[in-house]
């Protein structure tokens, strides 16, 4: 008999137990493993620590959060593709319940309207701020979207060759690496122009003249921050027979066109600013759009209109032969489980917002990201690194290190921004910083200062 | 009943469900224009619906009513593991500390992340007897390429050219998928009449151009296979490496380890075995565990304990296949796990896992006569039962089950997993640890009044369900137009 009453669900008293073995035919719950060789088998009780009740869980998981600092704990200006947005309580109140959140992948549609109309949304609504019609329900985060476009890019045109921005972000680079070695396809760098930070448009006619590429990929804001002309970029694509495929911060299309209406084929997004908390890295959310002609090569879910036994319309997953279950080792894309839940939050975050107040919280962050980059920009040393243009994101060079000015902010409670080495060696006197709806006035008063004094202290450790 | 409406019903222009203002910064007299690249700036409307919060509330709300979760009802969809997924693990994943932390925060502001995740780590090497572990992959399948990528690495580091993957017929389709990513060759192997891998093609299609074979186990037909360590001899004389998909681990906790049974790399679905909720459709996790010469090669970072214990982000990783993801991991899915591992410790999970076993087996042996077992061993943690015999289709029989308030099992076409031409009628149930007796004895009462009605009104059975707000659909699959533009010529 084991002491499980920690478990909260012992649910077979003895007696169950003893009424199954009977029905079954055995006489312990060992016999219904006899085909397990005795000489693999675990001859002890695993060595984990527990069982715990609920409150010294709860107790020992606290001590654990207290021991990370957090953008609430600290002010924070940290971005570089995951932002610190304000999540009202609504979304929290749905995604948290049961019947969404312990539900799996609506299989059975009959008994599913409800996910699959959260679903259908998803896509309806994503492809309004991608710009794009076709919309799956999502792959796991915006880098595996960015990735997973790639290859439906080469399968498409059937190609081998991509040309890449070096302004995408790192870990979006890294995974693009992982995800396309194994497919044996070969990427064509495309530089930017130091001083603007976009794209360097002789590079790209170069990159784009020379390899055969089955997709142009860039990423707008780019690692810096930095707008691209996606115009010209998707247009350039088109001259070379390239699909042009753009990865974009969805909160961006409270502004700015979308991509797709820039002429983007192919557009993914991260969508963790649109309702997802920032959970230390994950679980976000890959969204990926594209133009009807290619919907039949998308990886993933797809929700579509299906009639019912009465000639009623109703929703349930479709085209199914694109996946692995069905086309196995010829699928574009192994992805079985993905952010269903995170897509529900997406679709609560994009409801409660609407039409304005998307565009309302997207102006907000621009007008207060360059409120706050023109009042570090008056402190001497500081000035933009480059001069397109950017959104709620933007690289500073400073007169110094970065490093020891982040370090020096963090002392004072303030993490002040990314150090720029973590982009590229060579901006080691540069910190990306990141602005959202929820800084405050007072909030870059307090960090403009602290920068004041983080930079004259590291300036004068460095003359000493 | 009323047929479920999209959000867009509820639109009503100038309607917002938040306010969002700050006075220090007025909205309106800004001029993006004066910043934005010229013909970037968006003019016409996006075309979002606007609508209040207890619009937005209500709506929703009645959208879940019209969902089914494990909190619903039974779920006893094979090969899932649709158990119970505690209360408590969902507060402490949304605790504070993680919750508002942001991942390139400096590393020793995150310690608590990476104390956890050390721990983690050991849980999973402990419970699956394998040396290191990365949290990074994002579900199963992603754990699938993850570890086939440290195989791929492995090889071409010894120079060894070797292509291609075996793969049982059973197996799951993410497999051969996540094989063919990866850029290796799919070989398959059948199965025995008994379940089991077939030896004698096995040991053919073995040989110096092989990397690997991938095996569930227990298989998704629910038999463990006895002969794995004949297996595991076998790939490994033929200088190959052993994969273990984690999918069925429910099955083993405490009482077998993949580590012992030969495999050289394996994910965990902590979304089935480790209790994390499967929310619609994911976010999942799979964790991806090695054997020690294969751990150089596990993505980067590798979060390791120094000298002191102290856990950090290990970013010097020269021989690592690189990242699978931005980031770390599914950080709020692998603290569910953590907890779920913490709460039941090594007695309650063992003991999960023989209830898993004995839930499993009672319903096989209660509904033996009505859906004989297609096997006759016992089964792991779920069976897989024949509904050859019904008098209606077992696809239709199924859907009758959703007027009992419980989920269809796992059948060809409807649920995860593929089953050759053999399994057309054959449905696995996986009832879990979670249900109570009371709940498998009601769970059997439903399948036998299905089947007497079948044998009375079969038209009540080929027309089902009928509390549903939609009646049984019928899939057009050649209606793309329908799936992402509606009529009006608008993007639905
Ligand atoms: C046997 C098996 N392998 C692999 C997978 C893939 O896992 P995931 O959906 O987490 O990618 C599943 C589940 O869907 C499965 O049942």
């Amino acid at each position: 008999m084991h002491d499980n009453v920690h478990m909260g669900y012992d649910l077979q008293p003895d007696a169950d137990r003893a009424a199954m073995l009977d029905a079954i035919g055995v006489a312990t719950v060992e016999d219904l493993f006899s085909a397990i060789p005795k000489a693999i088998r675990l001859d002890r009780e695993l060595a984990l620590p527990g069982p715990l009740s609920e409150w010294a869980l709860e107790r020992e998981f606290r001590q654990r959060a207290a021991r990370n600092a957090t953008t609430r704990t600290h002010l924070s200006f940290l971005g570089g593709g995951a932002y610190d947005h304000y999540i009202p309580a609504a979304v929290d109140a749905i995604a948290n319940r049961g019947e969404f959140l312990t539900a799996y992948t609506p299989y059975q549609p009959e008994m599913s309207q409800g996910l699959l109309q959260v679903l259908h949304d998803f896509q309806k609504l994503m492809s309004k701020v991608l710009g794009l019609p076709a919309v799956n329900c999502s792959v796991y985060d915006g880098a595996t979207a960015m990735a997973e476009m790639a290859w439906m890019a080469c399968v498409i045109r059937n190609k081998r060759t991509v040309a890449v921005a070096r302004s995408i972000l790192p870990d979006y680079r890294a995974v693009l690496d992982t995800y396309l070695a194994g497919r044996g396809v070969a990427i064509v760098d495309v530089a930017s122009d130091p001083s603007s930070g976009t794209i360097d448009p002789n590079a790209l006619e170069l990159a784009l003249s020379a390899g055969d590429c089955a997709a142009l990929i860039v990423q707008s804001p780019n690692r810096f921050g930095v707008l691209e002309s996606l115009g010209e970029l998707c247009a350039a694509a088109h001259r070379h027979d390239a699909l042009a495929n753009v990865s974009v911060n969805p909160l961006l299309a409270g502004i700015a066109r979308t991509a797709g209406a820039a002429g983007a084929d192919i557009v993914c997004a991260e969508a963790q600013p649109l309702g997802i908390p920032l959970n230390a890295g994950g679980p976000y959310l890959g969204a990926v759009a594209t133009r009807s002609e290619y919907r039949g090569f998308l990886p993933g879910r797809i929700v579509g209109e299906v009639m019912d036994l009465k000639g009623e319309p109703a929703l349930a997953l479709v085209h199914e032969e694109r996946e692995q279950h069905v086309s196995r080792d010829r699928a574009t894309s192994h992805i079985c489980s993905n952010q269903a839940l995170l897509a529900l939050r997406v679709v609560l975050h994009l409801s409660l917002l609407g039409e304005q107040g998307l565009r309302r919280v997207a102006t907000l962050n621009a007008t207060k990201a360059h409120a706050f980059v023109d009042a570090l920009c008056t402190l001497p040393g500081v000035s933009r690194a480059h001069i397109g243009p950017y959104f709620n994101e933007s690289l500073l060079r400073l007169p110094c290190n970065a490093v020891a000015v982040l370090k020096a902010l963090e002392n004072e409670g303030i993490f002040g921004g990314i150090d720029g080495g973590r982009l590229d060696p060579s901006l080691g006197d540069c910190v990306l910083v990141a602005v959202t709806e929820m800084h405050s006035k007072q909030d870059m008063d307090r960090a403009k200062s602290a920068y004041a004094r983080a930079i004259a202290n590291a300036l004068e450790t460095e003359a000493a | 009943m009323t047929k479920t409406q999209s959000i867009y019903s509820l639109h009503r222009a100038g309607v917002s469900g938040t306010g969002i203002v700050d006075p220090d910064f007025p909205i309106d007299a800004l001029n993006t224009a004066a910043w934005m690249p010229e013909g970037e700036a968006r003019l016409g409307d996006l075309g979002l619906p606007e609508v209040s919060e207890i619009d937005v509330i209500r709506h929703f709300t009645r959208q879940s009513h019209e969902s089914h979760g494990v909190d619903t009802g039974s779920y006893p969809l094979g090969s899932c593991t649709m158990k119970y997924n505690p209360k408590r693990n969902d507060r402490m994943a949304q605790l504070d500390g993680f919750r508002y932390a942001h991942p390139l925060q400096p590393p020793a502001t995150l310690q608590g992340l990476w104390d956890t995740f050390a721990d983690l780590q050991d849980a999973l090497a402990e419970i699956t007897g394998m040396d290191a572990f990365t949290l990074q992959p994002a579900a199963g399948a992603h754990g699938e390429f993850t570890g086939l990528l440290t195989i791929q690495r492995y090889f071409a580091d010894r120079g060894e050219d070797r292509r291609t993957i075996l793969i049982p017929d059973s197996a799951h389709g993410t497999n051969p998928a996540s094989a063919a990513m990866v850029g290796f060759q799919c070989r398959l192997i059948p199965t025995t009449s008994r379940g089991l891998l077939d030896m004698e093609t096995f040991r053919s299609l073995l040989g110096p151009d092989t990397a690997g074979l991938m095996l569930t186990n227990p298989s998704t037909l629910g038999l463990f296979e006895e002969q794995i360590e004949e297996i595991a001899a076998a790939v490994h004389d033929a200088g190959a490496l052993l994969y273990y998909d984690g999918a069925n681990l429910n099955a083993l906790m405490g009482i077998v380890r993949p580590g012992d049974m030969g495999f050289d790399v394996i994910h965990v679905n902590t979304h089935k075995t480790l209790s994390t909720p499967h929310g619609g459709g994911g976010p999942g996790s799979g964790p991806c565990g090695v054997k020690s010469f294969l751990a150089p090669y596990l993505p980067a970072p590798h979060i390791r304990r120094d000298a002191a214990g102290k856990a950090f982000p290990d970013w010097d990783a020269p021989h690592s296949v690189g990242k699978v993801k931005s980031f770390y991991g599914h950080v709020e899915v692998l603290l569910r796990a953590w907890a779920y591992i913490r709460t039941l410790g090594g007695s309650g999970l063992r003991y999960a896992t023989e209830t898993a076993v004995l839930n499993a087996n009672y319903l096989k042996a209660r509904l033996a006569d009505l859906l004989p077992p297609l096997f006759e061993q016992h089964c792991m943690h779920e069976c897989l039962l024949s509904g050859g015999s019904l008098s209606v289709d077992a696809a239709d029989f199924v859907k009758r089950l959703i007027d009992f308030g419980i989920h269809p099992p796992t059948l060809v076409g409807a649920g995860c997993v593929h089953f050759g031409p053999d399994y057309r009628t054959a449905m696995l149930i996986e009832p879990t640890e979670t249900e109570s007796k009371a709940a498998l004895d009601l769970m059997i009462d439903s399948f036998r009044k299905v089947a007497n009605e079948a044998a009375v009104a079969p038209f009540m059975i080929e027309t089902a369900p009928h509390t549903t707000p939609v009646a049984k659909i019928v899939k057009d699959e050649s209606a793309w137009l329908s799936v992402l533009e509606t009529s009006d010529g608008s993007v639905s």
